[in-house]
């Protein structure tokens, strides 16, 4: 395996959990909200799908578990903001430790044990590309359902009514509440989606990307799956995109120390924050051009 | 029930209630230990935290009743590991275990506060009377496994992946490369820093872009999960570690463990606290201590070099050979140690050099 291969082979898989966890948050802006509470719902479902996978042996049950778990957790925060109306940023800073603090307390009887991953498998006929079919095109299921729900995702917000009313809660709620709609519940539904997101993407984590549960594991990603949803300017395939980007560079660095590439550490290390700063300047740049 | 307690008599009921209890307490001060244990990371299965433990129950076995041990696991660094050490002085505890380099500062102010109080620390420099740090020779070990991986490498490409480059483990590095070197010249190793102490994914992915550029046997240096060794298990490379086994994770791969016993340590501390002689000195412990020790070792190791490795470690736990014995050279080729030399203790504490072979540049 050359250091190309295995850039290709590695780079969706680790862009997965950030892929998923922005995508959810997405959703969660374009309604108008701001949920910050996603390190913790990460955290918290890595935590329930790994127990649920270590006793039953069943991935689907674990995905599902910490689905609903990220959701029941982002309803805590649907509850405060929307009914209460509490300060988004604080009850999200709050739920996020509370997640954080719950998967520790869960996780804490599974400490560094580990199970099997998912095994991997090739798209027919794409994977017998020389050279890169193999490394990209194989890859394991949650990956090619994880790139088919973001077509869909991308599909629903452009092309459906569905995508237009959740444009139209975040963009003009005065305008949403005259024609009817419950902007209420429709604010709920997708901050339990957001967390439903990023329940899967902690259980692609902890069950799949690196199969164990250690307290912590999710190592500040949630806060990266933020950045990457301004990064994206709430476009699916934008952010999308920039996961994909954030995961190559954050394999490169480990790639390029390995090849020796005579640059210091530090500096690979902080190069996809770099990139995602200089990405945001670009964009605010951009924007002050053409408003 | 409405009665309230007059703030008087309640005051007078408390200073009864703590006199009677004081009393059997003084009593029992003089043949009870009470230990406070202070972790920065849950005590997992494997790990930092887990030998530790291990070390505190050794002590604990040993005294049985006369000790109580108080443990409190994931504690930050910081403020609030310092109002936690004050709480269990408070307590009174009257030994402390803080087991974490960043809990020095908060530790060393309760030493100079309270002389009576013994403190054990991990990996710090300050000493006090009652204040006692200690760390690990692990460099001991990192030799032999350098000589067990020379002989099981086909590519002569070995590989690490490590957390920050700091001495200690610039040091077991340098002394693995020079262990493999021992038996083969031309052996290189490849260095990946993961830059954080705590990142299971970037340590597997490091592990995953060492195999993929040919490197057959990876040291998985100061990481407390047992990421890299599970892949290195999956691809079918030889791994190994510091501190605590873990075979468990690689039954076929597992090249072996240089694993620290901290529990004769832990031992002759109590033991001079209770003896009224704890000896406040930074600890520097290995082999000679049967502190540092290998286990482990994987079958597939030939047989006369596992021979050599053991006659080895004999030499190194008798003090008759220096692993870091010059002539000793840098990376850019310049002579660092003379030929006959022995690197000081100081030397090898702030050792901010790769030895020659291993081919990745250090962070500056």
């Amino acid at each position: 395996m050359s250091a190309l291969e295995f850039l290709l082979a590695g780079t969706l898989a680790a862009a997965l959990p950030l892929l998923l966890a922005a995508l959810g948050e997405m959703v969660v802006e374009k309604t108008g909200l701001l949920n910050l509470g996603l390190e913790g719902m990460m955290a918290l479902g890595a935590a329930i799908a790994f127990i649920c996978v270590y006793h039953s042996g069943s991935h689907s049950f674990g995905f599902l578990a910490a689905s609903l778990a990220g959701a029941t957790l982002a309803m805590l925060f649907a509850f405060l903001v929307i009914f209460l109306k509490a300060n988004e940023v604080a009850s999200g800073l709050a739920v996020g430790v509370l997640g954080l603090g719950l998967s520790a307390l869960f996780g804490k009887n599974y400490e560094s044990l580990t199970i099997s991953g998912l095994s991997e498998f090739g798209l027919p006929a794409l994977s017998k590309i020389p050279v890169i079919g193999p490394a990209l095109f194989t890859q394991d299921i949650v990956v090619w359902l994880a790139i088919t729900g973001t077509m869909v995702l991308w599909y629903i917000l452009n092309k459906t009514k569905l995508g237009l009313i959740i444009a139209a809660v975040g963009e003009n709620v005065e305008a949403a509440r005259a024609i009817g709609y419950p902007v209420g519940g429709i604010r709920c539904a997708a901050v339990a989606f957001g967390g439903g997101m990023c329940g899967l993407a902690g259980a692609y984590a902890s069950t799949v990307y690196t199969p164990l549960w250690a307290d912590g594991m999710i190592a500040g990603r949630g806060w990266i799956a933020l950045a990457l949803v301004v990064f994206g300017t709430w476009q699916t395939g934008r952010v999308a995109f920039g996961a994909v980007l954030f995961g190559v560079l954050s394999l490169g660095e480990l790639t390029a120390q390995a090849i020796g590439v005579a640059i210091p550490s530090q500096v690979l290390s902080s190069l996809p924050y770099f990139v995602t700063i200089l990405m945001l300047v670009a964009i605010s740049r951009h924007r002050r051009h053409s408003s | 029930m409405s009665q309230s307690i007059k703030r008087r008599s309640f005051l007078k009921g408390s200073l009864a209630a703590t006199t009677a209890i004081a009393i059997p307490m003084q009593a029992m001060a003089a043949d009870k230990v009470k230990m406070g244990v202070l972790l920065p990371s849950p005590e997992a299965d494997v790990g930092w935290s887990r030998t530790l433990m291990e070390g505190v129950r050794s002590v604990q076995e040993a005294y049985g009743d006369a000790l109580e041990v108080t443990v409190l696991e994931n504690i930050a660094e910081g403020p609030d590991a310092d109002r936690i050490a004050n709480g269990l002085v408070g307590e009174g505890h009257d030994v402390l275990l803080l087991g974490s380099f960043g809990y020095q500062n908060g530790g060393i102010q309760i030493a100079k506060r309270r002389r009576d109080v013994s403190i054990i620390h991990a990996s710090g420099f300050m000493v006090e009377p009652n204040f006692a740090p200690f760390t690990a020779k692990y460099w001991q070990g990192t030799y032999l496994m350098g000589m067990a991986a020379a002989s099981l490498t086909k590519t002569k490409k070995l590989g690490c992946v490590g957390a920050f480059a700091i001495p200690e483990l610039i040091t077991s590095i340098n002394s693995f490369m020079l262990g493999a070197r021992s038996v083969d010249p031309e052996i290189e190793i490849t260095v990946v820093w993961v830059n954080s102490w705590f990142d299971p994914a970037s340590e597997q992915e490091a592990a995953k872009a060492l195999i993929s550029q040919d490197v057959d046997v990876i040291f998985s240096n100061a990481q407390d999960t047992p990421s890299v060794i599970a892949v290195a298990e999956e691809a079918g490379v030889y791994a190994w570690n510091l501190n605590s086994s873990m075979k468990s994770y690689a039954t076929k791969k597992y090249l072996g463990v240089v694993g620290t016993d901290w529990g004769p340590h832990f031992k002759r501390l109590v033991d001079g606290h209770v003896a009224g002689d704890f000896k406040g000195d930074n600890y520097w412990l290995g082999m000679e201590d049967d502190i540092v020790y290998t286990a482990d070792w994987n079958p597939d190791i030939p047989a006369d070099m596992q021979a050599k490795i053991n006659a080895r470690q004999a030499e190194i736990k008798g003090g008759t050979f220096d692993v870091f014995k010059g002539p000793l050279i840098d990376q850019s080729g310049t002579e660092r140690v003379a030929d006959g030399v022995v690197m000081t203790d100081g030397e090898i504490l702030s050792m901010d050099w790769h030895v020659a072979g291993v081919i990745s540049p250090l962070p500056s």
